[in-house]
């Protein structure tokens, strides 16, 4: 994977293709703390084996594969620049909740990328599913709801070119 | 496949093209159009592939197929992907697609009603 947002892209994936109806996305940069966080959480079933097998790349759920790449290659690119994944079930919605952390100043973190098309492209999808985004830097967050989410693109790619 | 945004102009429209995307793909419509966006598609390049699509099928007027995504399809080494299903359930698939692949697929396939034969997927 190239940057954040395209692994942002294939977690997203993992919840719609888990059937999830709604599907919360943050990411939230603290420059004085030097970390950058990045979580997506559904209301999914569940993760149906325990995140250790979650995390192993050679342990698939998807009938036919006999790898699951998505998630460790992510925790492989987390830990590179200083941080680690987590997957465990989500408090809120009640699914799965995967949150990656790095340092956001760290010199092998990969960029940003496009979140914004990663996220406009799952919305513009999966329109059954009910996406929510929140976009933290420092003390200033910007939420971003629904079918509001085309309108408020500005926002997202302002957000994506400040970090980077 | 997206331009680098360099003006607020810039920002507003791409915006309201998304808009405009997202209307016409609202539902499920007799022909449709599905990304495969597993892992291996969408580092080989599967975002792009929606992004254009959209962007292809919004300048061409096409508002009998709709948009989709879905994972792997188990061929790997055909990403980026996208399987077109007809009306009468006849599937395409067309594998190792580029901005100009989707172009001519919309085109001749989406537009034309003709399949583009040296794109598909030969099993």
């Amino acid at each position: 994977m190239h940057d954040l947002s395209l692994f942002l892209l294939d977690i997203i994936e993992n919840s719609v293709r888990a059937g999830a109806t709604r599907i919360r996305v943050g990411v939230a940069a603290d420059r004085a703390a030097d970390s950058l966080e990045i979580t997506v959480e559904d209301d999914g079933p569940g993760l149906p084996v325990t995140p250790r097998e979650a995390l192993d790349p050679f342990y698939t759920t998807k009938k036919g594969k006999k790898t699951g790449l998505g998630l460790s290659l992510f925790r492989q690119a987390a830990e590179a620049a200083g941080g680690g994944l987590s997957v465990g079930r989500s408090t809120d919605l009640g699914g799965v909740a995967v949150r990656a952390w790095m340092g956001l100043g760290n010199v092998d973190r990969p960029p940003l990328g496009d979140v914004a098309t990663s996220i406009l492209t799952m919305v513009a999808t999966n329109q059954e599913v009910a996406f929510a985004v929140d976009l933290v830097d420092g003390d200033e967050c910007t939420s971003l709801r629904g079918s509001e989410l085309p309108q408020r693109l500005p926002a997202l790619v302002a957000y994506q070119e400040g970090l980077t | 496949m997206a331009d680098k945004i360099t003006s607020p102009d810039q920002l507003l429209a791409r915006a309201q093209q998304a808009q405009a995307d997202l209307d016409l793909r609202q539902g499920r419509k007799d022909t449709q159009v599905t990304v495969h966006m597993g892992t291996c598609g969408i580092a080989a390049g599967a975002r792009d592939v929606v992004a254009t699509f959209m962007t292809e099928m919004s300048a061409a007027g096409v508002t009998s197929a709709s948009l989709h995504q879905t994972g792997c399809a188990g061929l790997c080494e055909e990403e980026p992907m996208a399987t077109i299903t007809a009306a009468d359930g006849t599937l395409y698939r067309y594998g190792l697609l580029d901005k100009d692949k989707v172009h001519t697929i919309v085109i001749n396939h989406l537009v034309g009603g003709t399949p583009v034969d040296a794109y598909l997927i030969k099993t």
